[in-house]
C-alpha cells in the first residue's frame, strides 16, 4: 500500500488581512485572533493533522507569529518580508515539491474553512486537473490543490496573488463549515458556532461542566457565574458577581470584573472589562468596542470601563506589583479605622450602577440579563442535547 | 423654546465628555438648575467620547433636575454615546429621545408617550386635553 505524499502551504499574508475589518478590535491578523482558545491557524493546523498531512509550512509577512520551537505545533515557520512574500511562497512550493511532495494545498488565511481534505483530492484527481480552487456557493474561496509537477501553474498563480490561474481550474464545491473572519460580527459568529458545536473543531480547555469549557489556570472568584454555554480562557479572571453567559467568550489574560454581566460577546486577550458593567452582543479589543447590535465601533479611553493589561509577563508582574503596594496600605487603614461593610449578594450587584461611576454608583438599575443569574444557580448543570447523544 | 408656559433648555454636550470637558460643562450648565422646576434637553449627537466621569455627569444633573421638581432628558445620542451609556446600565435611567424638539414635546404634559403622538397629529380643538 502506498501513501500519497501531500503537503500545505499556509499562507498569513497582511494583504489579505487588509480585507479583513478588524484592525481597530486588535493589531493581530484575524489569522493569529484567538476565538475559543485558539487561533484560527492553529485550528487549521490541527485539521490538517487530522488528515494525515505532514506538518504545514507556514508562511508570514507579520512577526506576531511564535518561532516554531515555542509553538509546539511541528509546523515550519517562515517569517518574510511584505515585498518578498509572494516569492516566499513559491519558493517554498518549490522546496515542497523537491522534498517529494505529490500534491499541494495553498490554504491563504483570511477566514476560517473546514475543508475536507480527502474530497477535494478525490475531486482533483477525478477532474485530472492541474490546479483545483476551492469554492463556496457564494464564492470562490482563494484555496488551492496543485500537483506538485504543475511548478509553472503553481509560479503563475503566486506571481498573480492567488487572483489568476494559468489553466482552467475546476471548482471544488465547499459544503462544510466557513466563516470569513471580516469583520467583528464573524469573529463573534465564529465564537458562538464553536461554542454551539456547529464547527467541527472545538472549544479549548475542559468541558468542566456541558457547554462550559475552562482553560488551565483561569480564575473564577466565589459568587461568579459562568452559564452555558461559554469559554473561559487560560489566565482569564472572573471576579466575584459577575455573569458569563450566551455563548460568551473570555480569552486567555481577560478580566471581568465585580458584577459585570458579560451576555453574548467576546473578550479579546489581555482586556479588562470594569466593574459593575452591562456588556452585551459586543467584541472587546483594547480600548475598543465594537457593538454589533448598534453595528458600531467605539473607542473607549476610560479604564474603568475598558482596560488592558500588558502582553508582556514581565510589565504584568510589575503591574500586579504596584497594585498590591498600593491595595495593602489602603486595606490596613481600612481594618483599622473603616466601617465593616457587608459584601452584597449577586442579585443587589446585578441590579445597580457601576461603581466606576463614583458618586452615581449604585442606582437601582437591572443589568440586562440579571434574570438569568437567577434562574440558574451556580450548582444547578445545565444540560444539553450533543447530536446523536 | 417654550412649552406649557415654562421654558426647556436644550443644550448641545461637547464632542468629549471625560473627567475634565464634564467639571466644565457642570460648572456650564449649574445655573440652570437653580431655577424652579427646570426642564432640560442634553443634546448628545456631537459625543464621540463618553467615559465613566461624563456619565457621572449626566446622572448627577438629573439628580440635581430632580432635586428641585424638574427634569433632564437626552436627545439625539450618538452611537458612542449610546453604547456608553448601555455598558454602564444607565441608559435605563434616562428618559432618551431620538430628536431635541420630540425631547422637548415630551415636557408638555404628563401623557404617556402614545398619547402624545396621536395628539401630536390631532388639530387642537379635537384634544380637550392639549393646554
Amino acid at each position: 500500500m502506498t501513501y500519497m505524499d501531500i503537503r500545505a502551504l499556509i499562507l498569513v499574508n497582511r494583504t489579505i488581512e487588509e480585507l479583513a475589518d478588524l484592525t481597530p478590535l486588535s493589531a493581530l491578523p484575524s489569522a493569529l485572533l484567538e476565538v475559543a482558545g485558539k487561533t484560527s491557524l492553529q485550528r487549521t493546523l490541527e485539521r490538517l493533522h487530522q488528515f494525515g498531512i505532514p506538518p504545514a509550512t507556514v508562511i508570514s509577512d507579520c512577526d506576531f507569529l511564535v518561532p516554531a520551537p515555542t509553538n509546539g505545533d511541528g509546523a515550519n515557520y517562515l517569517i518574510t518580508a511584505r515585498e518578498r512574500f509572494w516569492r516566499a511562497a513559491e519558493s517554498a512550493f518549490n522546496e515542497l515539491v523537491q522534498d517529494g511532495a505529490e500534491l499541494v494545498l495553498v490554504l491563504p488565511l483570511g477566514g476560517y474553512a473546514e475543508i475536507d481534505v480527502e474530497k477535494l483530492v478525490q475531486f482533483h484527481f477525478g477532474q485530472q486537473a492541474r490546479v483545483s480552487q476551492v469554492c463556496t456557493a457564494s464564492q470562490p474561496l482563494p484555496v488551492f490543490c496543485i500537483s506538485a509537477s504543475r511548478r509553472n501553474d503553481a509560479a503563475s498563480l503566486f506571481r498573480s496573488q492567488l487572483s489568476k490561474c494559468r489553466s482552467e481550474c475546476p471548482m471544488f464545491l465547499h459544503t462544510g463549515y466557513f466563516n470569513p473572519l471580516a469583520d467583528a460580527r464573524d469573529l463573534r459568529q465564529l465564537a458562538i458556532d464553536i461554542l454551539t458545536l456547529k464547527t467541527q473543531t472545538k472549544p479549548s480547555g475542559i468541558e468542566v461542566r456541558p457547554g462550559v469549557w475552562i482553560e488551565l489556570g483561569a480564575t473564577i472568584e466565589k459568587g461568579a457565574r459562568v452559564l452555558a454555554p461559554a469559554f473561559i480562557g487560560a489566565f482569564a479572571k472572573i471576579r466575584t458577581h459577575a455573569v458569563i453567559t450566551r455563548c460568551s467568550s473570555v480569552e486567555h489574560h481577560a478580566q471581568i470584573d465585580c458584577g459585570t454581566v458579560c451576555e453574548n460577546s467576546t473578550v479579546l486577550p489581555y482586556c479588562v472589562i470594569g466593574a459593575g458593567l452591562d456588556l452585551a452582543h459586543s467584541v472587546v479589543g483594547a480600548g475598543v468596542l465594537a457593538n454589533l447590535h448598534r453595528d458600531v465601533t467605539v473607542e473607549i479611553a476610560d479604564p474603568k470601563l475598558v482596560g488592558y493589561i500588558p502582553a508582556a509577563a514581565g510589565h504584568r508582574l510589575l503591574n500586579a506589583a504596584l497594585e498590591l503596594t498600593a491595595y495593602l496600605p489602603k486595606q490596613v487603614w481600612q481594618g483599622l479605622f473603616g466601617k465593616s461593610e457587608p459584601q452584597p449578594d449577586l442579585r443587589t450587584a446585578l441590579h445597580q450602577t457601576s461603581p466606576s461611576l463614583g458618586s452615581a454608583a449604585g442606582y437601582e438599575t437591572p443589568a440586562c440579563d440579571a434574570d438569568a443569574a437567577e434562574k440558574f444557580p451556580s450548582d444547578l448543570a445545565v444540560l444539553r442535547r450533543y447530536g446523536h447523544q | 423654546m417654550d412649552t406649557n408656559s415654562r421654558p426647556v433648555v436644550v443644550k448641545r454636550t461637547p464632542e468629549r465628555l471625560n473627567a475634565r470637558t464634564a467639571r466644565e460643562f457642570l460648572r456650564e450648565v449649574q445655573p440652570l438648575f437653580t431655577m424652579d422646576r427646570p426642564q432640560i434637553v442634553f443634546d448628545l449627537s456631537q459625543v464621540k467620547q463618553l467615559d465613566a466621569s461624563g456619565v457621572e455627569m449626566l446622572l448627577r444633573c438629573m439628580s440635581e433636575a430632580h432635586k428641585r421638581d424638574g427634569d433632564l432628558k437626552l436627545a439625539t445620542l450618538s452611537a458612542q454615546a449610546a453604547v456608553v451609556l448601555e455598558l454602564t446600565r444607565t441608559e435605563r435611567l434616562f428618559e432618551i429621545y431620538e430628536t431635541s424638539t420630540d425631547a422637548v414635546r415630551s415636557f408638555s404634559g404628563f401623557l404617556p408617550n402614545a398619547m402624545r403622538q396621536q395628539l401630536l397629529h390631532r388639530k387642537p380643538s379635537t384634544a380637550p386635553w392639549a393646554a
